[in-house]
């Protein structure tokens, strides 16, 4: 019998890796069609063509460095040079305050938007604000929306530091005809507005359950 | 690491074989499900590496990959196409943790502190970790998924190969 060179050590070797190559192949296949098709059923898949991110798909925490001398930027500094470069208007804790204490606030001619998901929204918000999650905003278009053209100053927020949610509810808001010129983000978020001891509505808007860090 | 003949005949079961590669299992079905369920906070995560400009591509890898996981992950588990697998896994570990690691270094150099002090969420989904830490259990999923490569954990398998001859 003669000597069949496929069936050499070396050969054996090298088909055998081809098959762990195929068969690697094939689950990365099948496993990609699963992952789309398991974001397509679940209720809580992305849409695919959708950009969750208006004010760019950029990190909001781009990182000091790069030869400069300047030192660490810190996140509020970035968030505010990118909402200047998006044209959108940036507003302080001592200045949302004021706006909550405006008698115009009672009127719904000053209205607060809060940009976090429903979760952290259940769990506190400025009382009276309207829960506008960004990455779900058809769920929330019906009731913001007839607020937003009413009123003549909106505050729009998320969870203040590097957290830029805010800043693409605005985005969003300006693109469905909010003008620009009534928007206003508020840069340190529910973390500021706590941190001043000003109260929170925990549950729905309007539930009446307020917490006063002061009392 | 085999199956062997007992002296009364009895097949004997390669505890840490099968162990290993249900624990490598595992760890993706959690990882991978962690992130299935909060897919905004993933795509969050995974903005923050600035792989592209391109919605349409965050948004592919950011629904694919924890789904992918969660595969893989039963893959191991049932012990189907597990070579395979392990390659497939080794694709994904290798670039991802150089990614996380130069995102690390970055950090590092930002905030001028020591390596291991480099604390963040990779969206790895195991949440907030300390950098070595983290670089320390990807290489031993590394190990694990090469190990596997290697021919071991066939026992308890429904189908070790999925190409017949292998």
């Amino acid at each position: 019998m003669k000597d069949n060179p496929i069936q050499s050590g070396d050969a054996r070797c090298l088909i055998a890796v081809g098959k762990v190559f195929r068969e690697a192949a094939f689950v990365a296949v099948i496993g990609a069609a699963f992952a789309f098709a398991a974001n397509q059923i679940s209720p809580l898949g992305l849409a695919l063509t959708r950009d969750y991110f208006p004010a760019g798909t950029a990190s909001p925490v781009r990182l000091a460095g790069g030869g400069t001398n300047s030192g660490p930027v810190s996140p509020a500094q970035l968030l505010a040079e990118q909402m200047k470069e998006k044209g959108l208007q940036l507003m302080d804790g001592r200045q949302a305050a004021q706006f909550f204490h405006d008698p115009r606030f009672k009127k719904d001619i000053i209205v607060f938007i809060d940009a976090r998901d429903e979760d952290r929204y259940q769990q506190g918000h400025i009382p009276g604000a309207y829960e506008f999650d960004p990455y779900r905003p058809e769920k929330y278009f019906d009731a913001v929306l007839p607020a937003c053209q009413k009123a003549e100053q909106i505050v729009v927020y998320c969870n203040g530091g590097d957290c830029d949610d805010s800043e693409s509810a605005a985005i969003l808001l300006r693109d469905v005809g909010i003008p620009n010129k009534n928007l206003f983000v508020f840069g340190g978020g529910i973390a500021e507005w706590t941190t001043n001891n000003l109260p929170v509505e925990t549950g729905a808007r309007n539930s009446g359950n307020l917490h006063n860090p002061d009392k | 690491m085999k199956m062997c003949q007992t002296s009364r005949g009895r097949v004997a079961v390669d505890i840490p074989t099968v162990l290993a590669r249900w624990l490598l299992g595992a760890v993706f079905l959690y990882m991978g499900l962690s992130k299935a369920l909060h897919p905004v906070d993933f795509l969050k995560l995974l903005r923050q590496y600035d792989l592209t400009q391109s919605p349409l591509l965050l948004n592919s890898m950011a629904v694919s990959l924890p789904w992918f996981e969660v595969f893989c992950g039963l893959l191991l588990l049932a012990g189907i196409a597990v070579r395979g697998t392990a390659l497939t896994l080794l694709f994904m570990l290798a670039p991802f943790t150089i990614l996380v690691l130069h995102r690390a270094l970055l950090l590092q150099s930002a905030l001028a502190i020591p390596f291991c002090a480099v604390k963040f969420d990779c969206g790895c989904g195991s949440g907030t970790e300390f950098i070595c830490r983290k670089l320390l259990e990807n290489f031993l999923l590394v190990l694990l998924s090469s190990w596997l490569l290697s021919g071991h954990g066939r026992q308890l398998s429904l189908r070790f190969n999925l190409i017949k001859s292998l």
